[in-house]
Parts: structure tokens; C-alpha cells; sequence
């Protein structure tokens, strides 16, 4: 065990630390500097876009309950991958966990005939974390068992759970005389309540909240100290008494269950239906959230706001400056891999 | 539903024949990543170069207008996608997995913004597809004329590359070295063979077969791009790669069964009424990757990995001193 401590903690913390945020600093600018470059192709103004594009994320209430709203879901799902990626276990699934705990959450707070609302509420949040933990534990059980590559068969599984999503909004639980693809409303009482001005669901405070105890968990529990052990060693870690095949099933149950979380949340503070449109690939972007978070809990709070900005932002900034919304989804593709050049040079 | 419109005379050759030209993007960018993995190198970056070949090759061809020319600039663009991932991995030996999922996310990113800039708000803009060549008397042999010998330019050129990597790797001094430096990098090393370099080399392979996937994909089979095309195809080839035990020529076998079996469920599902039959056409729809993931699940659990090269994801360091 102080082998093994002894080699995590080689460099001295302070420097490391002090590095890694410069790196990641310099990344940010990098990226931004490429995606004023992408503005100016398409034909647009950097500062006035960035302005826009500011403006239109935070500029007034609604449209910072429209930035939150994507903080929400970030923040949830990059908490549970940054602590995965911590073990190496790398769940690129969380698309397809949150759509598993939107089914089942959202079809809970449809059918269940519970009056009370906050019991509705509270039972549907719970099956939304079990459903998305399940869909996920398949992927763990897989790599655990048989040490079947958990990225591929996490990706394989985001097609078959949107695949399912969409029969059952088509199908049993359709809004009936509705267009194409509408599921049905969820019970009144299963609505989450918003905060006045904002237009935001209290999930935001679950999301906030998530942030101290995934910190404390990563860097002040056993629990959080053998996951870094699997993640950097895994023989040393499994010498030292590390079951890492249960670790791997726990890490896929945690992630897949927060993912589902943010599914369920989307579905009855957002959508209030059944609906296919609860996510634009938001089970992506928590990977990039997680990987700009560089795995820590503050991180990928600061990287979920950071990439919720430029998202909401986004749509103001196309209509305004008449350029290209995907620029919004350019920019962290550039930043992940800027940071990982920086991160390298930054270590030496 | 009538089976014999399916697997009747006359339908299962059809069948067949289109199944071999809707995997054979997944076989090319699969038989690359097999050359990456078999050098010890695991490129999770192949969706996005099989996604940034389909791209550019179909940006190229719809305004230049030649499919060589987007083919070429299709392969191209893997190749520097190639080099990213080698520079990350080889060069820096920054963690692997990670590299790719960010070339995935880069390629993901770039080509939605450059699509979007290029087309405007087109959905799905077209070009005229090749048509069939067929190759005389080859083509009249029954049954295998038709699926092998009687497809456009472009598949021939891929079946041939395809086999072409395929010996390289099993048959010349560069594939034994691909294959040493993957199974015992050290002492590839120790016999004065360049690691990195060899990596390098073919990470550009993997790179340039797979955006070459992308280019046949669109400019092949689907005469059209739109957002997202490659659809998961380049993840669907990594998990060939197990399937075919890293060998080159099981995989390509692999992908055309895979092709053969998609063209199946199109088929029943086509047969069976579509979406608005009672069955739930979602589950035709997510065979392909049920069957990927069952076909994975049961190569790794009965390989026991014995195939596996033994230095798969390991960066390579020298020894201290050495």
C-alpha cells in the first residue's frame, strides 16, 4: 500500500497543481483563439461573436436558466465519468444510461398512480438512477467477467437504448392523436418546481451539491483512494488488496446511475413528456466536460459551466452574427486535444 | 411474411452482393485499425477518421467532381488524422483510450461546423453515384460474378487494398516488424528497430484506410453526406478487429458477414412491412449492434486473448540506460 502511495504521489502536489492549471488555462485560450479562427471562415467577427455568444448565455435571467439548464446534466454525467475515467474505466455510454433512466424515470412519473407529488418525484429519480445503473452494469459486468472492451460495448449500447427510448415514445407510451415522436406528458405532481425568473428546475441544486460529496469521495474515502490505485496501477493495486473487478462493476453502477439521474431529471424538469429530444448528445459532451475537468469534482463543475456557456450562448450568437451554430460544437473537440498536448508538455 | 422473397433464388445473391458493398467501408477501416493493434497502438480515433474521410472526399467530389480526386483527399484527410493520433500516442504517450475519444470528438466537432458552413442548412446534399462495372466474364460466373464482380470502380479498388494490407502485414519485413514491436516492443528494440517509427508508419495506415472507409461509404454506397453519416461504423470495425483475432483476412471475412447480416434484417424488415408493421421495426434496427456486441462478447470470452498482441495500449519507453 505505501509502494503504491509513494509512486501517486511523486511530484511534489503543489507544483503539479500549480502546472496542471496553467496547462489547462493555456488550452482554454488555444481553443478560443481556434474558434475565433472558425468564426473569421465563416465569415463573422470574433469579439462581436464572443460578445453574442456571452450575451446570449448570460446576458439575462431566461437566458441564464437556459445556460443552467445544460449545467445540470453536464455537471451530473461529468461527475460519474470523471470518477470512472479515475479508474480507467472508460464509459463512453452515458448517452445511452441517461436515455435508459429518462425511460424509466419519465414512464414511472406517467403511470405510477401516487397523488403525492414529492413521493411521485422521489421514486422516479430512483428509478431513473437505477435504470441508467443497469443499462451501465451491463457494460461493467462484461468488462469485469470477461474483460470485454467496456468502449466499445458502452458505445454499441447508446444505439440500442436510443433505439429502445424511441419504440417506447412511438408505441405503448405515445401521446395519443400527437405528430410523429411525441411520448406521453408526465403526471402534473411529478413535475419538478422551477425557481421563479429563472426558469430553472431544482435539479440544479442537486447538480451543485454533487459537486462537494463526488470531492470528498474522489480525494477523502478509501473508496476514492482505490479507484486512483486501479486507475494508476491496476496489477500494484490488485497486490495491495484491490478487488478490481467489483471496483470496474461499482464505477459502471455509479456512472451509469448519475447519467440516469440527469436522464430522469431531464425528463420532469425539462421535457415534462416522454421525449426524444431530452438530449443533443449531452452523454458526449460530459466526456468532454469530464476530460477538460481533468477528473476533479470543481473541474468539471467550471468545465460543464464553461461548455454550457458556449452551447447556450451558441444559438444567440448563430441568429446575431448569422454564423454557423456547430462552431459552438467545434470549439471543445479543438480543446480536449489541445489539453492533452498541454497536460504533456506541463508534466515534463 | 413470404421468406422466399428473402433467401429465395435470385434474392439471396442480391442480398449477398449488397451486403459485401455495405461492409466493405467497415472491412477497409477495420483491416487498418488491425495494423494499428497489431503494432501495439489501439486507435479508438477511427470513427472520427472514417467520419473526416467521408467528408472531405464527399466535399471534394461534389465540387470538383471526381471521385478519384475525393477518394484521394478522403484517404488523405485519415492520414493526418493518423499522425494526430500517432503524434499523441506515439510521440507524447499520452494515455491512448483518451486520444481517441478526443479525435472522435475533434472530428465529430469540425466536420458539423464545416458541413453546416459549407451546405448551409442542406440536410442531405447528393451526388451522382458510380455505376457498376462489370467485369467481363468474371461477371458471368454464377452467384459470385454478381457479388464480387459486378460493383463500381471503387470497390474493386478497396477489395484490392483491403488484401493488399492484409499480405503486407502477414508477408514483408514491415509487417513483421509491425507485428514484433506489438508483441515484445523491447526486444523489437534491442534488434535495432525503430518502435515509434513503426508505430508511426502504421497509425498513418490505419488513418489513411479508414478515412479511405469513409470516402468509399459516400461516395460508393450512399451518394450523400449529412451530419454524423459514419453512424458508429468505425466502432463497429474496432469490434471486427477482436471478432477476427487481429487477423487481417478473418477480419475482412468478419465484416462481410456483417455486412451480409445487415443486409438481412433490411431485407426481412423490408419484407415484413417496415414501420408500420406490428413487429417493432427498432429492433431490426438495432441488430447490427446487438450482433456486434454478441459477436465481441463471445470472440473475447473464447480467445482468451491469446491472439491479443501482447503490448496493445502500452506506450513504449525505453529502459533507463538502456
Amino acid at each position: 500500500m505505501t509502494a503504491a502511495a509513494a509512486a501517486v504521489g511523486r511530484l511534489p502536489l503543489e507544483s503539479r497543481r500549480v502546472k496542471a492549471i496553467a496547462a489547462s488555462l493555456a488550452a482554454v485560450l488555444l481553443a478560443l483563439i481556434v474558434g475565433g479562427l472558425l468564426m473569421m471562415i465563416a465569415g463573422g467577427e470574433p469579439i462581436s461573436a464572443y460578445g453574442a455568444l456571452i450575451d446570449g448565455a448570460i446576458g439575462s435571467p431566461a437566458a441564464l436558466g437556459q445556460t443552467l439548464k445544460l449545467v445540470v446534466p453536464f455537471t451530473i454525467i461529468g461527475l460519474g465519468l470523471a470518477l470512472a475515467f479515475r479508474g480507467r474505466v472508460y464509459n463512453i455510454g452515458a448517452e445511452g444510461q441517461m436515455f435508459m433512466g429518462a425511460l424509466a424515470g419519465g414512464a414511472l412519473a406517467i403511470l405510477l398512480p401516487v397523488g403525492f407529488g414529492p413521493l411521485l418525484i422521489a421514486l422516479a429519480i430512483a428509478a431513473g438512477v437505477l435504470g441508467g445503473a443497469a443499462w451501465g452494469s451491463i457494460v461493467g459486468v462484461l468488462r469485469a467477467r470477461w474483460g470485454v472492451n467496456e468502449v466499445i460495448t458502452s458505445l454499441l449500447l447508446n444505439f440500442v437504448a436510443i433505439l429502445g427510448f424511441t419504440y417506447v415514445v412511438r408505441r405503448p407510451l405515445r401521446e395519443p392523436g400527437a405528430p410523429d415522436l411525441q411520448g406521453r406528458a408526465i403526471q402534473e405532481s411529478a413535475a419538478l418546481p422551477t425557481i421563479p425568473d429563472l426558469y430553472i428546475h431544482i435539479g440544479i441544486f442537486a447538480a451543485i451539491a454533487l459537486v462537494p460529496i463526488a470531492a470528498w469521495v474522489i480525494g477523502r474515502t478509501s473508496f476514492g483512494f482505490r479507484v486512483s490505485m486501479l486507475g494508476y496501477n491496476a496489477e500494484a493495486a490488485q497486490t495491495a488488496g484491490v478487488r478490481s473487478r467489483r471496483m470496474i462493476i461499482q464505477l459502471m453502477l455509479i456512472s451509469g446511475g448519475l447519467a440516469g439521474l440527469a436522464g430522469a431529471f431531464q425528463i420532469l424538469g425539462v421535457a415534462g413528456r416522454l421525449d426524444p429530444g431530452i438530449s443533443q448528445g449531452y452523454g458526449f459532451t460530459a466526456i468532454v466536460v469530464a476530460l477538460l475537468g481533468r477528473l476533479s469534482a470543481i473541474g468539471v463543475l467550471l468545465a460543464a459551466v464553461f461548455v454550457a456557456i458556449l452551447q447556450s450562448g451558441g444559438q444567440a450568437m448563430s441568429v446575431i452574427e448569422g454564423l454557423p451554430y456547430a462552431i459552438v460544437l467545434a470549439i471543445p473537440g479543438v480543446f480536449v486535444v489541445f489539453l492533452l498536448i498541454a497536460d504533456r508538455l506541463a508534466r515534463g | 411474411m413470404d421468406w422466399s422473397e428473402v433467401i429465395g433464388p435470385g434474392a439471396l445473391v442480391v442480398l449477398i452482393s449488397s451486403g459485401v458493398a455495405f461492409a466493405m467501408p467497415m472491412a477497409l477501416a477495420a483491416v487498418g485499425e488491425t495494423v494499428a493493434e497489431r503494432s501495439g497502438v489501439l486507435n479508438l480515433g477511427l470513427e472520427g477518421m472514417l467520419l473526416s474521410g467521408a467528408f472531405v472526399a464527399f466535399v471534394v467530389a461534389y465540387y470538383v467532381g471526381s471521385v478519384a480526386l475525393g477518394t484521394a483527399a478522403g484517404i488523405a484527410i485519415g492520414v493526418v488524422l493518423g499522425a494526430l493520433m500517432a503524434f499523441l500516442s506515439v510521440t507524447l504517450k499520452t494515455e491512448q483510450i483518451i486520444n481517441g475519444i478526443a479525435i472522435v470528438l475533434l472530428a465529430t466537432g469540425l466536420t458539423a461546423f464545416l458541413f453546416e458552413k459549407i451546405f448551409g442548412g442542406e440536410q442531405r446534399p447528393t451526388i451522382t453515384g458510380l455505376s457498376d462495372v462489370e467485369i467481363p466474364l468474371l461477371a458471368s460466373i454464377p452467384g459470385i460474378g454478381e457479388i464480387l464482380f459486378d460493383q463500381n470502380v471503387l470497390f474493386y479498388v478497396s477489395f484490392a487494398l483491403a488484401i493488399g494490407v492484409a499480405i503486407l502485414l502477414a508477408r514483408t519485413r514491415f509487417g513483421l516488424a509491425v507485428r514484433a514491436v506489438g508483441e515484445s516492443p523491447a526486444a523489437a528494440d534491442a534488434m535495432a528497430v525503430s518502435v515509434g517509427r513503426i508505430r508511426w508508419m502504421a497509425l498513418l495506415i490505419c488513418g489513411g484506410m479508414a478515412g479511405l472507409g469513409g470516402a468509399v461509404l459516400v461516395l460508393g454506397q450512399l451518394n450523400l453526406f449529412e451530419t454524423n453519416v459514419s453512424g458508429g461504423r468505425g466502432w463497429i470495425a474496432i469490434a471486427l478487429v477482436i471478432f477476427g483475432r487481429w487477423n487481417p483476412l478473418l477480419v475482412l471475412g468478419g465484416a462481410f458477414l456483417f455486412g451480409f447480416t445487415n443486409a438481412l434484417q433490411i431485407r426481412v424488415q423490408a419484407v415484413s412491412g417496415g414501420i408500420s408493421s406490428s413487429f417493432p421495426y427498432e429492433v431490426f434496427a438495432a441488430l447490427p449492434y446487438l450482433v456486434t456486441l454478441a459477436v465481441m462478447v463471445a470472440a473475447t470470452v473464447l480467445a482468451r486473448r491469446d491472439a491479443m498482441p501482447a503490448a496493445l495500449g502500452v506506450p513504449f519507453r525505453k529502459e533507463a540506460g538502456a
